[in-house]
């Protein structure tokens, strides 16, 4: 894990510093003097050599500190602490409503393989891996708020926000009884949860539906059959048990995917999370903090899939760590 | 269990659709947030929409115009040899803080502006001291006669802010970690809220010493994309929608409930000519340039009327502002320029911009049809932000696309910077353009404090700079803001551009 962070910081520490361009002439503004322009060069360590500036960088991770922000003057942990919890909640609740309804759709559309609801989920799903994130959102904005009215506009709540405890809406109107914050916040999150869910729920129903088809024709479950048990514990009990780990693999990865790249979906939804503002950062060559998003995405990102990892063995019990 | 399922979600249903805002709260959507709301470390329009209300400054510009009217300061001399400033402060005021304003306050702001160092201090570069001379009365020496320095005082660098926010201060910073997130100022309104990446709430000072605002709550909500900002006007989620594109504040005229102001703005769009390269070092090929270009095409199907075309490098609607020539688009006289100066087989040239600016794009596909026309080709690149400013500022560039907005309301932000050959790159002669005549009428202007011959070294410049072509003067846009028609009492100023009066603004449903 250690030499696969720093591997990533290394590569972004590269990518970020061979850009060309002057953060510290974005700082100063445009008409700044040149004395002006090197003082905050200097402040910022800007003058030093390359592999100076990033053992700098490095002491200063291990030492707990992710820097200061060029573009907002914050330090990064503090934007990321205030960013991070909207693009968690969004992108939680979109895996739980993908894994829901996605593992569903590929057992029935393996159980009926060829027929109606298998074609039906396959469009689906052809659907969904296709359009356009930025299109839908579009789409279901229009039809939802602006048409029928039954849901809330871009944004994350419309009132005032729940007291801050953890920075999950959800969590922290439950625990503070603020019912009204609760509804808010829940409304808004129906439509970017859905949008950003679609595309994974998706890549979920059809790797579900490929490996529940290799499990059927399995001999256990011929088997299984044989000995008279129910059709419903056949396909639940023995063929899905065994058919979701490529599943489990896929839910790792895509959660990963959609902890660094909700930018579309938090854009169009007015959503105040952390892949926006790595995108503001990017484009003034704020590198501390992209290097400390990339860090963050990628601790989680790896514990992410070292949990699917773990699963693995509850699922299937002839894994063993 | 089923029916505990509807019961919940009826009942968020009935708690969660949105209530309608009171007729004392204003929420704009704004599609960026501020990056401090320091002063004296920024020199971005998306901050200074938040701070500047929440100050006040020595000098204010009188209503919708360029003029200025006293602020903090009730009166003030300018020595004639125009290097002294004095200012008689208004009494009894107060900041938010319970901090006394007086001169020993305004003297602070300039030793801290100066020791920050950022940005804004580049707007007062012409002080060379600042003296109390009684507790209401300050002195500010200049290091040579600038005749804008006035309008300097009224621009957001010229806030004036708390001495108490050194209660604040960690490690020397002058307290501006904690600046960056509150205000400390005398202003109608100040900051009571920012939740990062969605909105910033202004609440009325109720003990403001002037008028106080009409208006309890002013709501900047971020909305990053413009399309969302359209429906949340149309559905009157917001009052005042900032930045739409061409085609969505088409699309709102004629919507009932909804306006758009429309107002000429001071944001200049142009071409640079990189005057030390091959074949644009040459002023008959810059003039062939500025003769090629189909300007009434550019204005009316890019901008579709959202602009006019620029007359000159001085902005119409500033008061140094004369008729001077405008290159007609004739590509036959283009030609016989370039065959003239010998390069009558043409050649290549390079031409940057930027997505942060999308017309620039379109700009460029109707420049490059355009020079292909007289045999010039071009390769149209497109660069980030910062690169491109990089770029700029190295010279490492044949033409590039750009625009500048002024800080003060003098031509000067406009010849000096353009201008005058030590200015090359960033600072704002972009062109790299060097013409000793032009150096000491730009320099002369800076230090005539007789308006009369001023008016006429400007003149002199704004010939100077059409006959020497160092720029193709593309358009000057017209500044259009949507809002809900309950908005009254809006006055745009388009020095102030992106900023809303709002303590004059109330709501009338």
């Amino acid at each position: 894990m250690i030499p696969t962070l720093f591997g990533v910081l290394l590569i972004t520490f590269l990518i970020s510093h061979v850009v060309p361009g002057d953060a510290a002439q974005l700082i100063a503004g445009p008409r700044a003097t040149p004395e002006i322009i090197q003082r905050i060069r200097e402040e910022y360590g800007l003058d030093k050599p390359l592999h100076i500036q990033f053992f700098m960088y490095i002491s200063q991770v291990l030492r707990g500190d992710l820097g200061k922000s060029i573009r907002t003057r914050r330090p990064v942990g503090a934007d990321i602490r205030a960013f991070f919890p909207a693009t968690f909640e969004l992108t939680t609740t979109a895996m739980l409503l993908a894994v829901l309804f996605g593992i569903p759709l590929g057992v029935i559309s393996a159980v009926y393989r060829d027929r109606w609801p298998d074609h039906l989920s396959r469009v689906f799903s052809v659907i969904g891996v296709s359009m356009p994130i930025f299109w839908l959102g579009l789409l279901l904005l229009f039809l939802f708020y602006i048409r029928l009215g039954i849901l809330p506009g871009p944004g994350r709540i419309s009132g005032d926000p729940p007291a801050h405890l953890t920075g999950l809406y959800l969590l922290d109107s439950l625990l503070t009884g603020n019912w009204r914050a609760l509804g808010d916040a829940a409304l808004h999150l129906v439509l970017p949860a859905f949008t950003l869910a679609f595309a994974v729920l998706a890549r979920i129903t059809r790797m579900t539906r490929s490996s529940m088809l290799e499990a059927l024709g399995q001999d256990y479950v011929r088997t299984a059959r044989a000995k008279g048990l129910m059709e419903r514990w056949v396909v639940t009990r023995h063929a899905l048990r065994n058919a979701l780990i490529p599943t489990l693999t896929v839910i790792g990865l895509s959660y990963g995917e959609l902890l660094g790249g909700a930018v579309a979906t938090e854009l169009i939804y007015a959503w105040p999370g952390m892949t926006h503002y790595v995108v503001g950062s990017m484009t003034s060559l704020d590198f501390p903090a992209v290097m400390g998003v990339t860090l963050v995405i990628a601790i989680i990102y790896i514990t992410v899939n070292l949990l699917v990892d773990l699963t693995y063995a509850l699922v299937d019990p002839r894994i063993r760590y | 269990m089923k029916r505990m399922w509807l019961l919940v979600g009826i009942g968020i249903l009935v708690l969660g659709v949105g209530s309608l805002g009171a007729d004392d709260v204003l929420v704009m959507g704004v599609t960026a947030e501020p990056e401090t709301l320091d002063p004296h470390v920024t020199v971005d329009n998306n901050s200074w929409r938040a701070i500047y209300y929440c100050y006040d400054r020595l000098v204010e510009y009188e209503g919708g115009t360029t003029k200025l009217r006293p602020g903090l300061a009730e009166s003030w001399e300018i020595s004639d040899d125009g290097l002294t400033y004095t200012f008689h402060l208004r009494k009894g005021i107060t900041f938010i803080d319970g901090t006394p304003f007086n001169a020993e306050a305004v003297k602070f702001n300039f030793e801290r502006l100066f020791a920050i160092g950022k940005g804004p201090a580049g707007t007062f570069e012409f002080i060379k001291s600042v003296e109390v001379v009684d507790e209401y009365t300050v002195k500010f020496t200049l290091h040579a006669p600038f005749a804008p320095a006035l309008s300097a005082f009224a621009t957001d660098q010229g806030c004036i802010v708390s001495p108490g926010v050194m209660e604040h201060e960690v490690n020397g910073d002058w307290g501006q970690d904690w600046l960056a997130e509150h205000t400390a100022g005398t202003g109608p309104f100040y900051a009571a809220e920012w939740i990062h990446g969605m909105r910033l709430v202004l609440k009325r000072n109720d003990n403001y010493w002037g008028e106080p605002a009409k208006l309890a709550q002013v709501e900047l909500r971020y909305v990053p994309e413009p399309e969302d900002l359209r429906m949340l006007l149309e559905k009157g989620e917001i009052d005042i929608a900032e930045k739409l594109t061409v085609d969505q504040i088409k699309s709102l005229k004629g919507v009932p409930g909804i306006r758009v102001f429309e107002g000429p703005s001071f944001s200049c769009h142009y071409i640079y000519l990189n005057c030390q390269r091959p074949y644009l070092n040459d002023v008959r090929v810059r003039r062939a340039i500025s003769y090629a270009i189909d300007y009434e095409g550019i204005v009316d199907y890019i901008w579709q009327g959202t602009a006019v075309r620029m007359e000159g490098p001085v902005p119409i609607g500033f008061a140094e502002h004369i008729p001077v020539y405008q290159y007609p688009y004739d590509p036959d006289r283009a030609r016989a320029l370039l065959k003239e100066a010998g390069y009558e087989k043409g050649f290549t040239l390079r031409l940057m911009h930027s997505p942060v600016v999308p017309e620039w794009r379109q700009m460029a596909i109707v420049v490059q049809q355009n020079l292909a026309d007289i045999g010039i080709k071009v390769q149209i690149e497109s660069y980030a932000w910062a690169t491109l400013r990089a770029k700029l500022d190295k010279g490492d560039f044949d033409m590039s696309f750009g625009y500048w907005t002024p800080d003060y309301a003098d031509a000067d932000m406009f010849t000096w910077f353009w201008f005058y050959s030590e200015n090359w790159g960033l600072p704002g002669n972009r062109a790299w353009y060097k013409n000793e005549v032009m150096d000491d009428l730009v320099t002369a202007q800076r230090v005539e404090t007789d308006p009369e011959k001023r008016q006429r070294l400007f003149e002199g410049i704004q010939w100077l700079a059409v006959s020497d072509a160092p720029y193709v003067y593309l358009v000057q846009t017209k500044y259009q803001l949507p809002m809900r028609e309950w908005v009254k009492g809006y006055v745009y100023n388009p020095m102030l551009l992106n900023m809303p009066n709002f303590p004059d603004i109330y709501i009338e449903r």
